[in-house]
């Protein structure tokens, strides 16, 4: 990390053509990763990144650099090379740098830096074990515990005023995939829940075990499950990552890199029913723990929780630095970028629907006919068009109000627009998934959340024939 | 100096055979937007890879700097990660191939091409596109973007080599608007050559497809003859190819285990890697310091060979096809550069047969709905509703499933139109006899 000395001397020299703001980011981080193939260790990676990102805004123009070299004649190289792109004079000069004070949202007993790889590597045995104990049909059990530890330094200076923000970043993440295989065929399934947070969420709260076993059983249940079949049906989607229904859907088209350039099919949507009544939903930052979480955003802002949609309202969007300038509104803590290489922009941290009043047992009891979708592998949306798609890695066909037989390869697709109105029924168990959400910005740790939902009609895509 | 530096920290420390790599990249990214730009991006990197064998074991790290605490940082970690492993190294590191087919791939011209120039290309772009028809609402994500870099190979047993290559593309989509439809279309120009590239040829195509998707149908639920256009085969046979990895077939977690020498597609299918060819993807050696070669891998649909690095090959009894590449803190198998052989007909030709049909040109969601032990896959896609021989309507909201290797054997053939995309593949679109097709 640099000095703020240093800092103040970048910071200036990326001003000095006219930018009206600057930020330095600089991150170090050092994760750790132990997968396990079949039970014995078979990769131990330590990467180390360190590098430092500038960035200067003149109006709604960006320009972005980034470097692993941290000497000072290279950081002021940089800063001089992107200010070349303005042609302008000087708006701005800091000649001062306040720090600003992070709280810590997500305390932490045991960091997991701190945990030897060898008591990392006897816990993750114990996940294998419990997988493979579940079938003989069980190939291949790989398990993984990734740790990041990343420190961050922030520097931005706008209307004068220099602030520098400083952020520990320490999550990790249990994964485990299992492929099962009975003759040609073969299935695989995966979980993988994490925290920001420390050793003693994995010993304490995670059962390593219960995770393990239930993701092998899924695996073997693949195995006999049929095709799914296609066209348009009714669909409820249990709670959890079903949550990716919502993030694709809609969060990606309420972010301003797609609303700030009128490119997202919610640009004008604010005060405008884009939702069934019986939907609200947050983008919520500050939840202690949580995956998605975080102190600050990656421009030093404190994050938020962000109100998006109120009764199917639209009330909000999440918006960045430079989406702010674009929208005329206020940044809401929302930016994020994967690492220094990566210039910031809005992005989702744990997004949800909050919970209703019907208990799942009802949703599914009230469905004649139709899909129960239990878990998912992710999915994708175009914002400016509005479709997106999903994946299921765990369906059933619903019978007369009880879940039947499992079916795979079963996709759900939509408009956003169309598919937020069909949701008639909004469950009371509201639960959290995590997984990773890539865009402009890189590859980040999001969790996607909502009670069970059911849809009244959506696409499903399989090549099990028609729904009978 | 500094990479004796390492060979003599490695040595001291016990690491009988060390490897280290440093790849030195540098990229500049140029985004439009109405006009002006809008984003201006530069990217230095320096990426340093070293490895090693400790105590009979595999160790590997990574790092961004290559001064001598970094050295020491790296000599720990390889010795720290390889005696915690519990997998003996079974092939300790390469002394180097008898011949390398080395080529200079590198365009000064691309590099010594001034800014402006590239930054003037994108605004002819921008302005063609939103001058093409009054439809045309808006031009997306118009951007130029060229990548450099330089890598550098040594291990302790004496191989040094080295490689430079630099590339460039441009990218871009129209956003048309009619009534109440919203339709986008992307697509890109990439190569060596800046000035092969003519912004009023990609802003023409780029346009006339978006404009092409207005008034779509979704078509019913069944099983439809499919053609796939090119960039969504090569999306599939990316999946197919990564279970010839060896590493793969020998965990049992692949669908093309035990299909050695056997029939795995339709005879029209024939399949090769030509990491030699002369293009931003050559490579003349892997991650093992191995050297490279073009190989068949299917022919005619008969599966030739799986692709090793020099451990799977050891496994197997056979010799490394030189697919060595780093994948996450271990040296696995990887592919580019793959060629497949196209057809003699044209698109037009290739569709006259099919009465009703479907022409996919767009797929969406297949990393997350393919199935990739298995083969199954399903996923969102878009393209044309083909009738009595020839393009009928658009399509939209509809999905594609199959299976990847009952795909294959039901090619029923391919066009001429093949080219080398940006995936670093290279076909032609194909006729599938039939595939699954989800919609009302």
């Amino acid at each position: 990390m640099i000095s703020k000395s240093l800092a103040l001397q970048v910071l200036n020299e990326a001003l000095a053509t006219g930018g009206d703001y600057a930020e330095i980011y600089l991150e170090e981080n050092h994760p750790v990763s132990i997968t396990l193939e079949n039970g014995k260790v078979e990769t131990v990676s330590t990467p180390i990144t360190c590098g430092a990102g500038i960035r200067i805004l003149q109006g709604t123009k960006s320009v972005y650099g980034s470097t692993s070299d941290l000497r000072k004649k290279n950081l002021l190289s940089l800063a001089n090379r992107l200010a070349a792109s303005f042609e302008g004079e000087r708006q701005i000069t800091i000649s001062k740098i306040n720090k600003n004070r992070v709280k810590n949202i997500s305390p932490i007993k045991i960091h997991l830096a701190d945990v030897p790889v060898e008591e990392k590597v006897e816990w993750l045995k114990k996940g294998y074990a419990a997988a493979k104990a579940v079938d003989p049909r069980v190939v291949r059990i790989r398990t993984s515990l990734l740790n990041t530890s990343k420190t961050v330094q922030i520097f931005t200076a706008e209307n004068e005023i220099g602030v520098e923000s400083n952020n520990v970043e320490e999550r990790g993440r249990y994964a485990i995939e299992v492929v099962a295989k009975d003759g040609d065929n073969i299935e695989s399934a995966f979980a993988g829940p994490g925290r920001t947070g420390g050793w003693e969420y994995f010993t304490e709260q995670l059962n390593i075990e219960e995770v393990s076993k239930k993701a092998a059983e899924k695996a073997i249940r693949l195995l006999g499950a049929k095709e799914c079949p296609s066209g348009r049906f009714t669909v409820v989607v249990g709670n959890g990552w079903g949550g990716v229904l919502f993030h694709e859907a809609c969060g990606h088209s309420l972010e301003a890199t797609a609303t700030g350039k009128g490119l997202s099919v919610f640009s004008h949507s604010i005060g405008k029913q884009i939702a069934s009544p019986i939907v609200t939903a947050y983008d919520d930052g500050t939840i202690p723990n949580e995956w998605g979480s975080n102190n600050i955003d990656s421009e030093g802002k404190k994050t938020q929780k962000n109100l998006l949609i109120k009764n199917g309202i639209c009330v909000g969007f999440l918006v960045d630095k430079l989406g702010g300038r674009r929208l005329n509104m206020e940044p809401n803590g929302c930016s994020r970028r994967q690492d220094y290489t990566f210039a910031p922009t809005s992005r989702m941290s744990n997004t949800y629907i909050a919970p209703g009043k019907d208990s799942p047992e009802d949703i599914v009891k009230d469905t004649k006919l139709g899909i129960y979708v239990a878990d998912f592998g992710g999915g994708s949306v175009e914002p400016t068009t509005g479709e997106f798609n999903f994946s299921a890695s765990e369906a059933y066909i619903i019978r007369d109000g009880k879940l039947a037989e499992p079916v795979k390869g079963c996709t759900l697709i939509g408009s956003g627009k169309e598919v937020l109105m069909n949701i008639d029924r909004v469950g009371n168990d509201c639960g959290l998934g995590q997984g990773n959400c890539g865009s402009l910005s890189g590859s980040v740790p999001v969790n996607v959340g909502q009670p069970t939902i059911r849809i009244k009609e959506i696409t499903v895509g399989g090549r099990g024939g028609k729904l009978e | 100096m500094k990479i004796d530096k390492f060979f003599a920290l490695a040595s001291e420390a016990g690491i009988a055979q060390s490897q280290i790599q440093v790849i030195k990249s540098s990229s500049t990214k140029i985004r439009l937007f109405r006009g002006d730009v809008d984003e201006f991006k530069i990217k230095e990197s320096q990426t340093v890879i070293a490895c090693g064998v400790y105590d009979g074991k595999f160790g590997s790290a990574i790092s961004e700097k290559l001064d001598e605490e970094a050295l020491k940082t790296l000599v720990e970690s390889i010795k720290r990660n390889a005696s915690i492993s519990e997998k003996p190294d079974e092939v300790g590191l390469f002394a180097g191939s008898p011949k390398y087919k080395k080529k200079n791939i590198y365009s000064s011209e691309l590099r010594n091409t001034p800014i402006t120039e590239k930054i003037a290309l994108l605004k002819r772009l921008e302005a063609a596109i939103k001058g093409y028809d009054p439809r045309i609402t808006d031009a997306d994500q118009v951007t130029y973007a060229e990548s450099e870099s330089e890598v550098f190979f040594y291990n302790s047993l004496g191989l040094k080599l080295k490689q430079k290559g630099n590339y460039f593309y441009f990218v871009a989509g129209a956003v048309a608007a009619e009534n109440d439809e919203v339709k986008t279309y992307y697509d890109e120009f990439f190569g060596t050559d800046i000035k092969a590239f003519n912004p009023e040829e990609l802003a023409k195509k780029i346009c006339d497809k978006a404009l092409a998707k207005f008034h779509w149908f979704t078509c019913e639920s069944g099983q439809y003859p499919t053609v796939l256009d090119r960039t969504v085969f090569a999306a599939l046979l990316d999946y197919f190819l990564d279970s010839t990895i060896a590493d793969n077939v020998q965990r049992h977690t692949s669908f093309l285990e035990g299909k050695l020498n056997a029939q795995v597609g339709s005879s029209k299918l024939t399949i090769e890697e030509k990491p030699l060819e002369r293009t931003p993807f050559y490579s003349y050696f892997d991650d093992e310091g191995v050297a490279t070669s073009n190989k068949t891998i299917v022919k005619n649909g008969k599966l030739l060979t799986y692709l090793y690095n020099r451990e799977t090959a050891k496994k197997d009894g056979v010799e490394t096809t030189g697919n060595a590449a780093w994948h996450g803190g271990k040296i696995g198998t990887g592919y580019s550069s793959v060629y497949v052989k196209k057809g003699k007909q044209t698109f037009e030709k290739l569709i006259a047969p099919i009465k009703e049909g479907v022409y996919i040109t767009e797929i969406a969601g297949l990393g997350t709905g393919m199935n990739a032990r298995s083969g199954n896959f399903s996923c969102q896609a878009e393209g044309y509703w083909i009738k009595d021989g020839k393009i009928n309507r658009p399509l939209n909201l509809i999905t594609l499933s199959g299976n990847l290797l009952q795909l294959m054997k039901d090619i029923k053939g391919f066009d001429d139109r093949a080219q080398l995309d940006s995936s670093s593949f290279c076909n032609a679109d194909c006729l599938i006899k039939k595939l699954s097709i989800g919609g009302n």
